[in-house]
């Protein structure tokens, strides 16, 4: 460890010895397991079988050629990139109006942060019984001007939308809560010039406040896509993959070969994939931020 | 120095794991996951002690917690646990991973052995062994609308899955759906009711279980049978009926809005439940309908086995001796909402006869004659079965909801059981 500049020597120990309950924490929960997950993608451990600790790549020469693996990713990314998009566009929408539009009603803020402290479980519970036909009170307030509401989760595109709409719900506070502290660091003086000039409320938006904003909506969508990459309680409760396999993403199929089929290996090297995957993702947005900071 | 933030460090650590971890002095500890029966158990802890002079620890999970804690315990061989929950939809499994020992020589040994129903306890029965005592037979039934029936003009229920359709057709309105089953996907959600009526057009999972066990589920009879599964649902079922489990299925019997339903007697009972339902005085029971190749009720088998490193396993045995006795089982089935006991004197128990004759006067004698009729390899009994099960049952959604043919289905079930089997 390097010395901290202008410290005294004497604090400096103190300093380390303060620091390593924290480092010790991310040894054992974050490092630890990561390493136990790539020792496993590549030996075979199956639960039943039992552990063949001897050097392999067949877990991974099995995924390239696994359709349902393949079909996974496209699970997924469609869940991330809709989900992303509509979480975005909700907070980024909501924390611009309650902070530049219609600033009396900022008290609301507290109110729409709600969702976000519920349970992933409890809200795919709500979502699951309003996207029930025979329970729902959605389709319960159609049924009387003799509307018939189509039900979501026994269709493809219906099902993949259905989650990413109890997603949005849940998670839009969480991109509003970051666009909102983003907003507070925008100099009003900017706003203010602009309608002097004659700017509309609009025009300020489009051209001042989103292009300030940019840095802060590519690190919030990248939050959300990892962590929308991790679906899980709302596929388990909602959906189980359903109806056929329309909504086993991979981090859900990655279960499915761990804890169903017993092929531990196998989950983990489909895990190993997520892992490099999100890294990457990051590794991109994190080059395209600093470009964006640099211009 | 350092030593002695070691020393301290290790103090620290040793007391708060012996004042964190509590002090398992029991005889027997029992791993259980939550159902009517295990709640009841848990609360019979004393009447062991007093019985044996053994102490036991009963201890009631959530079912994902229990996977997560056997598999610790089971890979680990940790031989914390002497009595531990066996599905019997696993044992096959985790005989052959070496997980549970036999327990063979002690029913040998029990001398009111012939009380136990015998499907449930041959369902144990592996490569000549017993590996488990059942303490839970579920079985299929039909809960239907008295009321319904008659105003379409019917003077019987249903005995044919053919008669389920007219039934269903006739029945079907706009607040009333004709028919339900379940329908997501799942070894033990739609591959728990789909056999019935597969198995009762002549469908099967292999060509010859056991002998042969070439997969065979792409044949023409489960093919008609797939199709007036997904008839039923898709035509005559409620709204998003594609969707629906156990729970869908139960609260829209309950509600009213339901004619017609085919699933496990649990379920069924709760279509009964007089604090629950509100069209109590409509509702009926009767058998799993027949199809040209017969009936096949569904059957789920519950039991107690002994871990392969549990190191007692004389007490063990003991445990579960008491556990599913006559005696016990009656308790359980006067405390708890729990048909479904393995003994047939407890059927005989005036309390539990008055007690579930309440609810339904036919319910106890149809569920006993749904047992013999069941299959025990309904859904087969192979280590493959769990993998198996979820593929099939995913294929069998996926035509249900239309994003396979019934034709591209089967072939696609039957090709990743040949799969799985090949592995």
């Amino acid at each position: 460890m390097s010395q901290v500049m202008g410290v005294q020597p004497v604090l400096q120990r103190s300093y380390r010895m303060m620091l390593m309950p924290a480092v010790l924490a991310v040894l054992i929960f974050a490092v630890l397991p990561l390493l136990g997950m790539f020792v496993l993608a590549f030996t075979s451990f199956d639960l039943v079988k039992g552990w063949d600790t001897g050097f392999t790549l067949k877990n991974f020469v099995k995924l390239t050629d696994d359709k349902r693996f393949i079909a996974s990713i496209w699970v997924m990314l469609s869940l991330s990139v809709f989900g992303v998009i509509a979480q975005v566009a909700a907070g980024t929408a909501i924390a611009v109006g309650l902070e530049k539009i219609i600033p009396r009603w900022r008290f609301l803020r507290g109110i729409f942060v709600v969702p976000f402290v519920v349970p992933h479980v409890a809200v795919a519970l709500v979502w699951l019984s309003l996207f029930t036909p025979t329970l729902s009170p959605i389709n319960a307030f159609f049924d009387l001007f003799g509307i018939t509401v189509p039900a979501l989760l026994t269709t493809r595109w219906g099902a993949i939308s259905a989650i990413v709409i109890a997603d949005t719900w849940a998670s839009f506070p969480f991109v509003m809560l970051l666009i909102l502290a983003a907003l507070q660091g925008i100099s009003s003086d900017l706003d203010e010039a602009a309608s002097i000039d004659g700017a509309s409320k609009i025009q300020v938006f489009w051209r001042i406040t989103l292009p300030l904003l940019k840095p802060a909506l590519l690190m919030v969508a990248l939050f959300r896509f990892i962590e929308t990459i991790k679906h899980f309680p709302l596929i388990y409760v909602m959906t189980n993959g359903g109806p056929g396999r329309a909504t086993q993403a991979t981090n859900y199929y990655a279960f499915i070969q761990t804890f169903q089929n017993s092929k531990v290996s196998y989950g983990a090297s489909i895990a190993v994939f997520l892992f490099i995957f999100a890294a990457a993702i990051s590794f991109w947005v994190a080059r395209m931020n600093a470009r964006i900071s640099d211009a | 120095m350092k030593t002695q933030y070691a020393r301290r460090l290790a103090t620290a650590a040793m007391v708060s794991v012996t004042t964190l971890v509590p002090a398992y002095a029991a005889d027997v500890d029992v791993l259980l996951f939550g159902m009517p029966y295990t709640k009841g158990l848990a609360a019979l802890e004393a009447d062991f002690e007093a019985e044996t002079g053994l102490t036991a620890n009963i201890e009631v999970v959530g079912q994902n917690v229990f996977e997560n804690r056997i598999t610790l315990s089971f890979t680990g061989k940790t031989g914390d646990i002497d009595v531990v929950h066996t599905p019997v939809i696993q044992v096959q499994r985790w005989v052959e991973a070496g997980w549970l020992q036999p327990v063979t020589d002690g029913v040998a040994g029990m001398n009111d052995k012939d009380d136990i129903l015998a499907g449930p306890l041959d369902a144990y029965l592996v490569n000549g062994d017993y590996w488990a005592l059942p303490f839970f037979a579920e079985t299929g039934m039909m809960s239907y609308r008295k009321d319904v029936l008659e105003a379409a003009g019917f003077d019987a229920p249903p005995a044919t899955w053919e008669e389920v359709l007219a039934f269903a057709k006739a029945a079907k309105s706009d607040d009333m759906a004709g028919f339900a089953m379940r329908a997501a996907p799942g070894q033990g959600f739609n591959m728990f009711v789909f056999p019935m009526i597969m198995r009762g057009y002549g469908g099967k999972f292999f060509a010859d279980y056991p002998t042969d066990l070439t997969p065979a589920i792409n044949s023409p009879e489960t093919l008609e049978a797939l199709n007036l599964y997904i008839e039923l649902i898709n035509e005559y079922g409620p709204a998003g009926g594609g969707n629906f489990n156990f729970s869908e299925i139960a609260a829209a019997s309950q509600a009213g809005h339901l004619a017609m339903f085919v699933d496990g007697t649990s379920i069924v009972a709760q279509s009964l439940d007089p604090a629950k339902s509100q069209v109590l005085e409509h509702m009926a029971i009767a058998p799993v309908p027949a199809g040209p190749a017969g009936r096949s009720p569904t059957i789920a088998v519950h039991g107690l086995g002994v871990p392969a490193d549990a190191p007692n396993p004389e007490a063990s045995f003991k445990f579960i001796e008491w556990a599913t006795s006559p005696e016990t089982l009656t308790k359980i089935a006067i405390a708890n909402a729990y048909p479904d006991f393995t003994r047939a004197s407890v059927a005989a128990d005036a309390e539990v006869l008055a007690k579930y004759e309440a609810i339904n006067p036919d319910f106890l004698d149809l569920r006993v004659q749904m047992l013999n009729d069941a299959i025990g390899h309904y859904r087969p009994l192979l280590p493959q079965w769990p993998e198996i099960g979820a593929s099939v049952g995913e294929h069998i959604n996926a035509a249900l909801n239309g994003l396979e043919t019934p034709e591209e289905a089967l072939e696609a079930a039957e090709a990743e059981m040949i799969e799985i089997m090949a592995e």
